[in-house]
């Protein structure tokens, strides 16, 4: 037992050393390996394409080690924050399209501006690179974009005896009350899934939140977000999905993979980790955008998506804006875009999509895409969960407009309390 | 009639306390099917140990089960032996401001651990202590440190100070005296003391998530048991192995410990 | 005793304490402290230079609502907490000095199992057993014939995940009060309860005039412990319920973690964890009081 002590000690002691002395800084790094750490969000992209990617750039760059970290959503905010507050932060970190803007205007993210015109920045996608722009500079590099459709199982859908996708809302009602029978559900839609809900608002004409005269205001409370949130109802009570849970608890591919789920709505990436669960469904998925009101005019959607940031605290500023530049850089877009069904950063890249059904389904969303209110603290207004809580409360039987008042009223006081 | 009604509360004690943890046992070996049934098994009829396969090949579980353990261990032996000191000079000795002393030692139990994260994560970058075990151990080991005082002052009050001072008439240096005559008695108060410590700091992930940022192979196994149920969220069978992992070594170290502390578990608390 | 020991002896004893207590956890306490009086974000924790604002963060709290709100769930959260705690830990332990020794034993080894059970894993276990689908409770309640429980969501309303917090805080916390409060109990002399037998009281009474008061100090010390306890209560409600829904289980430590670590207010997280401390320091001056004259 002594021994076992003293041997804990031991590491111990040699951990501290390991991490507490090591000045690197980039030149006395040239001559040596620089190890580059990059964060990549959980479900962004399938390890197989990280791997290759990792090899190709490790052969390209001799003395640049890869460590891709796959991070997981929960708790990422304290995370990227801690990390950007560090001494020795990670080299690049992928961070969504909504929360950018938080980490730009903290100082702690390194200023690209210089780098635009080579990373060939006149044509990126305007939702990924104006929440990456603060006051002019650019932090954020755009790096790839995705909209949610809807993911269907043809078989079912066959069974059902349906032959087109719908085209209206009403439509889509019908025929998910076909599809919810027997085992079957027509839809497996979580009650949280809140991006949905902001698609159906935007529909109705309404806004989660606007800005009055300089104040952000919550908008939840109005006429239009109400119809949006009462069909959101209607049709997630068209399955089995849990009311009080987002999609990623559990993660809905996996759900849908069993082959008892008729549609989700999901970025047409899903496909993909679909099989990776289970290969009975190759070639059996269908995709088509979000119906809208009116058949003339597809569902408005949330356009989702990721940025790259290079935190100031990299002790590896070249080795990381190199790789910064192979992941924003027209090879790699390409791969990523096909791999994953996503839209590439730039305009000029989005004919490698065509021929693919998922995402010519998602460009038509995309032509109606929004985003988020425009203000760094809407990343704390997902942070706390408001609004998936007041549609927890809301489709278990709370009073709707009280519960809608409520979540506005707390959305301003979130929007308005400053940086 | 009365032992009857006094035994059947007793076995209902029984079974509501054992409950939740024989229902997070039996899960963990039940095979899927049988935890889907709409009518629960309470017995293991077909045990299976493919949950416990599933959560010990998810990545990381071996890294994060050592760091744990190196983190857990290190802290509560290092409160244990600092608590000690302290316990003894504050009851065995006099002196200025021991009152002063007592009282702080109980306030420090006060303390608002989540809130002090962030300072706590200054001081670590400012000393270059982030990404290291050592500054989680010493977190661990602060915030165990008041109880331990508490207790083992507890324990150490209840051992006549007559003992020693017998033992240092027959010629024994003091340390002597408190090797031979002490430590004996005290044992079961410092097992019992440390499995309060080794749960304590078992638990933590707040700091985990701060303090350890780019070496991911630092981190420990709150912080796996979290992003496993992440993952795994339905799988209730494999959430529950994973739990049954995670509480494994505590209830081990209690069944060993309780052998041997038997009824003394908390007697240390009765002087409190 | 070697008296010219004594000068230095204490002191040198008492430094590791001392030293660990000022660098973990006296600093950082300074620090946050001086945070609570700053503008001190995401900016200022990455750049430095925060400005002092004076009391603005301490005013935006006691002027706003919500704070008082989160301090009168919190007490009510401790009050509830901590009197089932006294009261069931007391009965177990009356139970277990009047039951046979091989029962005894048994409820003890199951009391000290549940207290040895890790926070997070009985926080898991509770998840499971209150899920709506499959949860082991939904099917007991509505096979005792209370049908509404069938998939009952007890994480989607506020006083339900409430109620599981409580359930879930007592059981893991009776262990420890009542195998305290056994081992009080038995150092109590039986020729007292003989003596206050003759003289006629019954059993409630002489719990009154001798078990209590013979234990008032262990009463004090173990109250005094779950109300600290259960007020910073903090890994069970946030693994549980992140404090929802509806902030309806956000209590203090909650609310403080939630302001800083998510809304990134470090300066007003701080503040809440000052005026925490403050308010626990209030609710037992008198215990405090205590141990300076003992």
């Amino acid at each position: 037992m002594k021994y076992r002590i003293l041997a804990l000690a031991a590491v111990l002691a040699v951990g501290a050393c390991g991490t507490g002395a090591e000045p690197e800084t980039g030149a006395a790094a040239s001559g040596a390996p620089a190890k580059l750490t990059v964060w990549i969000m959980d479900g962004s992209v399938t390890q197989e394409l990280l791997k290759k990617f990792e090899t190709e750039h490790e052969d390209a760059h001799k003395g640049v080690d890869l460590d891709i970290q796959i991070q997981a959503w929960d708790g990422i905010g304290e995370r990227v924050t801690a990390a950007l507050a560090s001494t020795d932060a990670p080299d690049v970190i992928e961070v969504g399209n909504t929360q950018v803007a938080q980490y730009s205007s903290s100082g702690g993210v390194t200023d690209l501006t210089a780098k635009i015109a080579d990373l060939k920045g006149e044509d990126w996608l305007p939702g990924l690179a104006q929440p990456g722009n603060i006051d002019g500079k650019q932090y954020g590099i755009p790096w790839y974009a995705a909209n949610r459709v809807v993911v269907y199982n043809k078989d079912l859908f066959a069974e059902a005896g349906i032959k087109e996708p719908p085209k209206t809302r009403d439509e889509w009602l019908d025929i998910t009350t076909k599809l919810n029978k027997g085992g079957n559900q027509g839809i497996y839609l979580t009650g949280q899934t809140w991006y949905a809900l902001a698609g159906f608002i935007w529909d109705e004409g309404g806004d989660l939140a606007v800005q009055e005269g300089g104040r952000w205001k919550g908008a939840l409370d109005t006429p239009q977000a109400r119809a949006g949130m009462d069909f959101y109802q209607r049709l997630q009570a068209l399955g089995k999905g849990p009311k009080d849970a987002d999609e990623a608890n559990p993660p809905q591919h996996e759900v849908f993979a069993q082959g008892k789920v008729a549609q989700i709505i999901a970025v047409p990436g899903v496909a993909a980790r679909v099989l990776e669960v289970d290969d009975q469904l190759k070639d059996k998925m269908g995709f088509f955008p979000i119906p809208g009101k009116t058949a003339d005019k597809p569902g408005t959607v949330f356009t989702g998506g990721s940025d790259l940031i290079i935190p100031v605290a990299s002790q590896h500023q070249d080795e990381a804006y190199e790789l910064v530049k192979a992941l924003a850089g027209e090879k790699f877009q390409k791969e990523l875009a096909t791999t994953m069904s996503f839209v590439p950063n730039r305009t000029s890249l989005a004919g490698v999509l065509s021929g693919d059904e998922g995402t010519a389904a998602m460009a038509v969303g995309a032509a109606n895409g929004r985003a988020t209110p425009n203000t760094p603290n809407w990343a704390a207004v997902e942070a706390t969960s408001v609004i998936k809580q007041y549609m927890t409360a809301v489709l278990t039987g709370a009073d709707p407009a009280a519960e809608a008042k409520k979540v506005s009223e707390s959305i301003t006081t979130t929007l308005n309390s400053g940086s | 009639m009365k032992r009857l009604a006094l035994n059947a509360t007793a076995v209902a004690v029984l079974v509501t306390t054992v409950f939740p943890v024989y229902w997070m046992f039996l899960t963990a070996f039940k095979p899927t099917r049988d935890i889907q049934a709409a009518t629960p098994t309470f017995w293991p009829a077909d045990p299976t140990l493919e949950h416990f396969v599933t959560a010990v090949s998810a990545p990381g579980f071996w890294t994060y089960w050592r760091n744990s353990l190196l983190v857990t261990v290190a802290a509560v032996l290092i409160a244990l032996v600092v608590a000690l000191l302290a316990a003894f000079a504050m009851t065995r000795m006099r002196w200025r401001g021991r009152s002063a002393f007592v009282v702080a030692v109980f306030a420090a139990q006060m303390a608002p651990w989540e809130a002090l994260l962030v300072p706590v994560f200054i001081i670590a970058r400012d000393t270059d202590l982030l990404d290291s075990l050592a500054m989680l151990t010493g977190v661990y080991f602060m915030i165990t440190l008041p109880f331990t005082i508490v207790t083992l002052r507890g324990f150490l009050s209840a051992i006549p100070p007559e003992l020693e001072e017998a033992a240092q008439v027959d010629g024994c240096s003091r340390l002597v005296a408190f090797r031979r005559v002490i430590f004996p008695l005290l044992a079961p108060g410092l097992m019992a003391t440390s499995l309060f410590g080794f749960i304590t700091a078992w638990n933590e992930f707040a700091f985990v998530n701060v303090l350890i940022i780019k070496d991911q192979d630092k981190r420990t196994l709150p912080v796996w048991l979290s992003s496993f149920r992440d993952v795994f969220g339905t799988d209730w069978g494999a959430t529950m192995a994973a739990a049954s992992l995670f509480a494994l070594p505590a209830l081990l170290l209690f069944l060993f410990l309780q052998r041997r502390v038997g009824t003394g578990m908390t007697a240390g608390a009765v002087k409190g | 005793m070697r008296a010219g020991h004594r000068s230095f002896w204490p002191f040198l004893l008492i430094a590791p304490t001392v030293a660990g207590g000022a660098f973990l956890l006296l600093y950082p306490m300074l620090k946050a402290a001086v945070i609570s009086f700053q503008h001190f974000r995401m900016g200022e924790l990455i750049r430095g230079g925060a400005t002092l604002v004076g009391l603005e963060n301490y005013a935006e709290l006691l002027g706003g609502t919500e704070f008082w709100q989160v301090v009168w769930r919190t007490v009510a959260w401790t009050a509830i907490n901590v009197v089932l705690i006294v009261v069931l830990s007391t009965g177990v332990a009356l139970m277990l000095v009047r039951l046979r020794r091989g029962l005894r034993l048994a409820v003890m080894s199951a009391l000290a199992l549940a207290w040895a059970t890790p926070i997070i894993a009985a926080t898991t276990i509770f998840q499971w057993l209150f899920q709506s689908e499959l949860g082991v409770v939904n099917w007991l309640l509505v096979t005792l014939g209370f049908d509404s429980f069938q998939g009952y969501t007890w994480f989607a309303d506020g006083t339900a995940t409430f109620a599981v917090l409580v359930i879930l805080v007592v059981w893991q916390s009776v262990p420890f009060a009542a195998l305290t409060l056994y081992a009080g109990l038995t150092t109590i002399p039986a020729e007292l309860y003989e003596s206050a037998r003759i003289d006629g009281g019954n059993g409630w009474q002489v719990f009154w005039k001798i078990t209590v008061p013979m234990l008032r100090q262990l009463f004090a010390l173990i109250a005094s412990l779950e109300v600290i306890w259960v007020a910073k209560c903090f890994p069970q409600i946030w693994v549980l319920s992140q404090g929802g829904p509806d902030d309806a289980t956000t209590t203090l430590p909650v609310y403080a973690f939630k302001i800083a670590r998510v809304l990134h207010r470090y300066d007003l997280g701080s503040a809440v964890a000052m005026l925490t401390v403050v308010i626990l320091a209030v609710a037992l001056v008198s215990n405090l009081r205590r141990m300076v004259r003992s």
